[in-house]
């Protein structure tokens, strides 16, 4: 038998300290569902997603039950549907959107990501009619999630699709001003988004993978921090050095890491499809206990966004990584700590002080996964200043050959300062102040690409 | 022909006194098989199998062991085996949880959770608790090969929670090896 303290350790972290798995996400492709015309093809993909995901809720939470470890969220992703409609109208991919919502209703998930395109080097037309469909797709749903790849360090930004980004963004949060811009929390904007991430917005399921694959999502920022307490309280003054909070953190990670492996592994098992990869980030909750940027403050900053920030973001997101490679056979996804401001109660309030500032915010994400997540600011910045926030994201990403994404709330009627909530999940913050605003207009304005930087040339 | 004795042995603890133990062994010809020991308050407490000479009777064992040096007399019982020894080690049953319950010292708590889990035809496979500043904690390994809904299990432990004034958690015994061992307990080729 196991030792009983090891035991209480891993009892502990369940029972104290919210250790669950964040997201088991089921990703189905779609290809194979394209038919002669649109509402062929819409019906087609719901036959498919209803066979296919017919036992995965109930195999989850069965899994779930056995094992004594709480499955947060079932998800599924799809193959980004800009291949699957390609051709379609605008109208055409408000029908699939439909489609799509409907079928991740009809099997019981909260959440199905997947609309989506990739422009990183040009649009189509379809391209073009799926962008355009957005506004209205993500109005007439609740469960769909909307992604636009406009980036990659292989290829360069796609500078005429972050212009329309910015107008998309725009357009989302007024179309669903009645619940705060909420649209604009389900669409992110990516460079190098990845094809197994199974973390929404941005979950797809990529045109390289399997028919059916499992990805999961682990948690364990509360499990980290109180870790983290431990050992400093238990240690003396002067002999805790950061590289000894580094390993510890690698060694929760492990930990974290192999809970996420067996039950998905498990739910693959039970449902006959193949595993994917574990995706290692820490992955907030507005739940009081549940935040990065506790851990942050736990490490030595008064308040998230003080100087310092930036380095222990680092320092937290490679001993992750570390830790959790060695405990997964296949790890994917993002794989790093997230800071979504809504989602986490410590930088939401961190925004609240004025300690977190939406620049600093942008350094912070030089070094982790994976971008300016769930930032609300004010309904009245224009769509260029949005555009040139997301350009600025895309080139960090570009350059430093990493995943970063932005999503950007723009909450009608609502200043810096001014308070939004969004409920569950999606969390509550103060807006943030976006400076400089109107001031980046001519940059966006030229269009065109910016180039692949010089290090992607490796062939 | 060799005999095969089931030897347990209790005495205050000390240093040395495995090296006195298996060197009584040793003078009568005896072969260890497996081992367990452990210490609990202060008290040395072992139990193990060893093979000895067909002319070797529980008494000569006794007599050996009345000699090891302890501030108590070691209490030593010796039982022979009627069926040979397995020398392959038997896997865990499948179906192996973890069940840890917490709560405020009382008596009964083990009587409490130990009745439990016998109405519900569940084995015991093994046991430890500790009591620190008055907080009783038990940690059982079970056998849920005999269970058919476990729903209806989490139910009555959610209820014997609440009834009992216990905090409990019962996981499958997987999730302490995925958390704990370096080798996985989903790859099938290590298993």
């Amino acid at each position: 038998m196991l030792r009983s303290d090891q035991i209480m350790e891993t009892v502990e972290m369940v029972q104290k300290e919210n250790l669950d798995v964040r997201t088991v996400t089921m990703g189905i492709n779609l290809l194979d569902c394209r038919r002669g015309n649109a509402t062929e093809t819409c019906e087609r993909v719901e036959e498919k997603i209803a066979k296919t995901a017919e036992n995965f809720v109930f195999k989850c939470n069965e899994v779930a039950d056995k094992i004594g470890i709480p499955v947060i969220n079932k998800r599924i992703s799809v193959t980004p549907a800009a291949y699957v409609g390609a051709g379609f109208t605008s109208e055409d991919f408000v029908d699939l959107a439909i489609s799509l919502d409907d079928a991740a209703e009809n099997v019981g998930v909260d959440i199905l990501g997947g609309f989506t395109a990739h422009v990183e080097k040009g649009m189509t037309e379809t391209d073009r009619a799926l962008i355009a469909a957005l506004p209205e797709a993500l109005a007439k749903t609740t469960r769909l999630c909307a992604s636009i790849n406009v980036g990659s360090s292989q290829k360069g930004i796609n500078m005429d699709a972050v212009a329309l980004m910015g107008q998309t963004v725009k357009k989302l949060a007024v179309q669903t001003a009645d619940q705060g811009g909420f649209g604009a929390a389900r669409f992110v904007v990516f460079c190098n988004q990845p094809g197994d991430n199974p973390f929404m917005a941005g979950a797809i399921h990529g045109v390289e993978e399997a028919d059916v694959v499992l990805n999961v999502g682990v948690s364990g920022p509360g499990v980290i921090a109180r870790s983290l307490e431990r050992v400093i309280v238990g240690s003396k003054p002067g002999n805790l050095k950061l590289d000894d909070i580094a390993e510890e953190i690698k060694q929760i990670t492990f930990r974290v890491t192999r809970c996420g492996e067996l039950i998905g592994r498990m739910v693959s098992q039970e449902l006959n499809v193949d595993f994917g990869v574990v995706d290692l980030s820490l992955a907030p909750t507005p739940k009081i206990g549940d935040s990065v940027g506790e851990i942050l403050q736990l490490l030595g900053v008064d308040d998230v966004g003080a100087p310092g920030s930036t380095a222990i973001v680092a320092m937290l997101n490679d001993a992750v990584k570390k830790g959790g490679i060695f405990a997964s056979k296949t790890v994917g996804g993002l794989s790093g700590a997230f800071i979504p401001v809504m989602e986490d109660a410590v930088l939401a309030d961190a925004v609240g002080k004025g300690a977190l500032t939406i620049e600093k915010l942008e350094a912070m994400t030089c070094v982790c996964s994976v971008g300016l997540d769930m930032v609300p600011i004010p309904g009245d910045v224009d769509a260029a200043t949005i555009a040139a926030i997301i350009a600025d994201e895309m080139a960090i990403g570009m350059v430093n050959n990493k995943t970063t994404a932005a999503r950007l709330i723009p909450v009608p009627g609502k200043k810096a300062g001014d308070h939004v909530s969004f409920g569950g999940l999606f969390g509550e913050s103060p807006i943030m102040e976006v400076r400089n605003v109107n001031k980046s207009g001519r940059f966006i304005a030229w269009g065109g690409r910016i180039p692949a930087p010089i290090h992607s040339f490796k062939n | 022909m060799t005999r095969q004795f089931v030897i347990s042995v209790m005495s205050k603890d000390r240093p040395g006194i495995i090296a006195d133990i298996s060197g009584a062994i040793y003078d009568l010809g005896g072969d260890l098989a497996d081992l367990n020991q452990s210490v609990l308050g202060g008290y040395f407490t072992m139990i193990l199998i060893a093979e000895f000479e067909e002319n070797i009777t529980p008494e000569d064992i006794v007599a050996s062991f009345s000699h090891i040096r302890s501030e108590t007399r070691p209490e030593v019982t010796v039982k022979e085996m009627e069926a040979a020894l397995e020398i392959e080690k038997e896997n865990l049953p499948g179906e192996t949880y973890i069940l840890t319950v917490r709560a405020e010292n009382r008596k009964g708590l083990v009587k409490t959770v130990g009745d439990f889990l016998y109405n519900r035809n569940i084995n015991v496979l093994d046991l430890a608790t500790t009591r620190e500043n008055n907080q009783y904690t038990m940690i059982f390994q079970i056998d849920l090969s005999l269970v058919t809904n476990m729903k209806k299990l989490r139910n009555d432990a959610h209820l014997l929670e609440k009834t009992g004034d216990l905090e409990l958690l019962l996981q499958h015994n997987d999730v302490f090896k995925a958390t704990h061992e370096i080798k996985t307990p989903f790859n099938p080729h290590f298993s």
